[in-house]
């Protein structure tokens, strides 16, 4: 996919749980059980998307936020990111009003994915480890 | 489906923490198998904020029932599905629970089997699945997890591990060095004026009859009722051996993922970052696939985060033989506490 050239919609999934931190968020991809930790602005780009945003719309307000040129690659990398975990998906939904952190302070968008994934299938509804020999 | 409140001669009411489950049980046999599971969340709570309701009778799954997928939740026992306000869950060997959550009821069918224990063990899941989900919309956070609390302290570590690496071992040697505890494995969490608190659900602790080689000021640990057929560790009432230290709650300040040394040392600490830490509350929760009911316990483990020093904690082998060791690992945990 040719993201340059992308005029599609992308919309964070359902079943990504966003949960805010300090000035980024922690987002957990309750299908793949892993969790991604986003800086203000990767965090930011995410909550774009969940009402749901083009490429273009996302460097837009990036550049409102004081994103210049020579930032274009990271974000596109962190959309591409998103898309490869499958955070995003198309959508046909009609253009939001983008809101979104007007004010932010622009650093460059960090989204790091966790080297384990939670249980998949659990010990118990109390117990989600998994059990080593007694 | 409407549960009709009828209560044989086998009903009976236990206390779980902030919830009181009614069960009506369709066996004699049945409630004594429980009676061990039910009772052992029998720390002190205020009047409980919630009531349900559960009948526990032999039969199959209705007949128009559409078998859950596990999309709510899936352990090894069950296969749980969220339809509306129901929790449906179907079990190995076809224990089927409906619980109704507006209702506040519950009905657990039991099919005939043969295997008679492995129809208890999957009744008790049914149990365990009703009660993390009640104390959840209650507003409590289930964390599988031990704690301690230093000697005259009000704030309480974590102890993180999985099963078998060594956790009730290390919070059996603090409580012989006459810390607190609120359990060996089961906790729950609740924000309360912007900071999380911690509250003991259990006055019982599982725990191995060769602890008594290591410790023998317990005494003897296997003259305790096993705990269930996959292990040898016992349920142990907490105040026969440790009057007064298991306390109601506490502010939790720290926590220690203790995995097994890979070098001689006896102790290792790593500093944990604040995502390593929520990483490994989060593991330590059930948390189901079910984005509306994950949300507030992931919020409740990233606010508790935040208020947790946090370290990985290697212990080497055979370290508790040697009683100085005691005292090494008392320093490093209350070093860890403010």
């Amino acid at each position: 996919m040719n993201l340059e050239t992308d005029a599609r919609r992308w919309k964070l999934r359902d079943d990504v749980v966003v949960t805010v931190v300090n000035e980024g968020a922690v987002m957990l991809d309750l299908e793949s059980k892993f969790f991604f930790s986003a800086n203000s602005t990767a965090w930011a780009i995410a909550e774009m998307f969940e009402a749901g945003a083009t490429r273009g719309e996302v460097h837009e307000i990036c550049a409102r936020w004081g994103a210049v040129n020579g930032d274009q690659l990271t974000i596109d990398e962190t959309i591409r990111q998103m898309i490869a975990e499958g955070l995003i998906k198309p959508t046909d939904a009609s253009r939001a009003s983008n809101q979104t952190g007007a004010a932010r302070k622009w650093i460059s968008p960090s989204l790091q994915k966790h080297r384990e994934p939670l249980q998949r299938i659990m010990v118990s509804a109390f117990d989600p480890g998994l059990p080593l020999a007694e | 489906m409407i549960f009709a409140p009828t209560l044989s001669q086998h009903a009976t009411a236990y206390l779980c923490g902030p919830v009181r489950l009614s069960l009506n049980f369709g066996e004699e046999s049945w409630h004594k198998a429980l009676n061990g599971l039910l009772s052992q969340y029998d720390a002190p709570w205020p009047e409980p904020s919630a009531d349900i309701f559960i009948a526990i009778e032999r039969g199959t799954p209705p007949h128009d029932f559409s078998k859950p997928a596990g999309n709510y939740l899936r352990s090894y026992r069950l296969h749980v599905d969220r339809q509306n306000s129901h929790l449906v869950s179907l079990s190995n060997v076809g224990v089927w629970m409906d619980f109704d959550e507006v209702e506040g009821r519950a009905k657990i069918l039991v099919p005939e089997s043969s295997d008679n224990e492995t129809v208890i063990e999957e009744i008790e899941q049914q149990l365990v699945l009703l009660l993390a989900r009640v104390w959840s919309n209650e507003g409590w956070t289930p964390l599988h997890a031990g704690s301690l609390i230093a000697p005259r302290g009000k704030n309480c570590l974590f102890v993180c591990a999985p099963s078998g690496v060594g956790k009730t071992t290390l919070i059996t040697s603090m409580l012989c060095r006459n810390w607190g505890t609120l359990g060996d494995d089961k906790v729950l969490l609740k924000n309360e004026n912007g900071a999380i608190h911690a509250r003991a659900l259990s006055g019982r602790v599982h725990l191995h009859p060769s602890l008594s080689d290591w410790f023998p000021e317990i005494g003897e640990i296997a003259k305790w009722p096993r705990y269930s057929r996959w292990t040898e560790k016992r349920m142990v009432k907490m105040e026969m051996i440790w009057p007064g230290q298991l306390l109601e709650g506490a502010t939790p300040a720290a926590l220690v993922q203790l995995e097994r040394a890979t070098r001689d040392e006896a102790f290792e600490v790593e500093p944990m970052s604040f995502g390593e830490t929520l990483h490994t509350l989060c593991r330590q929760i059930a948390i189901p696939s079910d984005a509306e009911v994950a949300k507030p316990l992931i919020a409740s483990a990233a606010a508790l985060s935040g208020q947790l020093r946090a370290a990985r904690l290697f212990v080497g082998n055979n370290v508790f033989a040697d009683a100085s060791n005691c005292l090494r690992l008392e320093k490093i945990l209350q070093e860890l506490l403010p």
